[in-house]
């Protein structure tokens, strides 16, 4: 998501693949995007989703997906925008970094625990840098136990 | 392989023994000998020890508990490709 909303859907490249404006969309997009806003609580659509959009059933797909992967399952969706926040700001994304932050925000982390989330992230920016150019191996695998969990859908043995 | 080579913790100072104590404590495991990155840090002890410090202060219960942090971590080593 973040490559498509950094490269495509802001700046002069925008112009290239301009997003789907909800007026005169069919509807199959315009339920998307209701979908959309419902789930961010937003007004507006973000623009990557609207780049997207081009290819209606692409796009489907992919919020499918999207609302999967971060609606309150084992893991809160608090939780699972602090890890897309900290994804976001490793991987030098400015709209994921700003997207995510805004998510932590509007789900209730304060401002301590956006600084939580900043401090591990750049913590263990700077360990794998250093694990990375001195070539350590991993030491520390073993210390906790593997999870038997089965995949969504199994049953466990 | 690494590009340095790791010293044993008996090598190193006493000040140093004391951050590899910090760190068995923090883990919660008994290391035969400490995590690698723990005697690269405890090398100079004047720069291991604020870092760790500022590690430990980063990665304590507070808004999201430790547990949530170590995936935050883990997931910062994923996009870093950091297999360590």
């Amino acid at each position: 998501m973040n490559v498509v909303a950094d490269g495509l859907a802001g700046g002069p490249a925008a112009a290239l693949l301009p997003p789907v404006d909800e007026a005169g969309a069919p509807d199959e997009v315009r339920a998307l995007y209701d979908e959309i806003r419902a789930f961010y609580e937003r007004a507006d659509v973000p623009p990557v989703f609207r780049v997207l959009a081009r290819d209606a059933g692409y796009a489907r797909e992919v919020w499918g997906a999207t609302r999967h992967a971060f609606t309150d399952r084992r893991l809160s969706r608090r939780l699972k925008e602090a890890l897309a926040f900290a994804v976001s700001l490793t991987g030098s994304s400015a709209f994921g970094t700003a997207f995510h932050l805004g998510e932590m925000r509007r789900l209730g982390v304060g401002e301590r625990g956006v600084f939580e989330v900043l401090g591990v992230t750049q913590m263990f920016s700077s360990y794998t840098k250093i694990a990375d150019t001195l070539q350590l191996e991993p030491d520390m695998g073993h210390i906790a136990p593997a999870d038997p969990t089965p995949p969504p859908g199994v049953q466990a043995p | 392989m690494p590009t340095v080579r790791l010293r044993k913790a008996t090598e190193y100072s006493a000040e140093a023994q004391r951050l590899f104590e910090l760190s068995k404590t923090w883990f919660g495991f008994d290391f035969a000998e400490p995590p690698a990155m723990s005697r690269v840090m405890a090398w100079d002890p004047g720069f291991g020890g604020p870092h760790g410090r500022a590690m430990r202060r980063a990665m304590g219960p507070g808004e999201f508990t430790r547990a949530e942090k170590e995936m935050v971590a883990a997931v910062v080593s994923g996009v870093n490709a950091c297999a360590y």
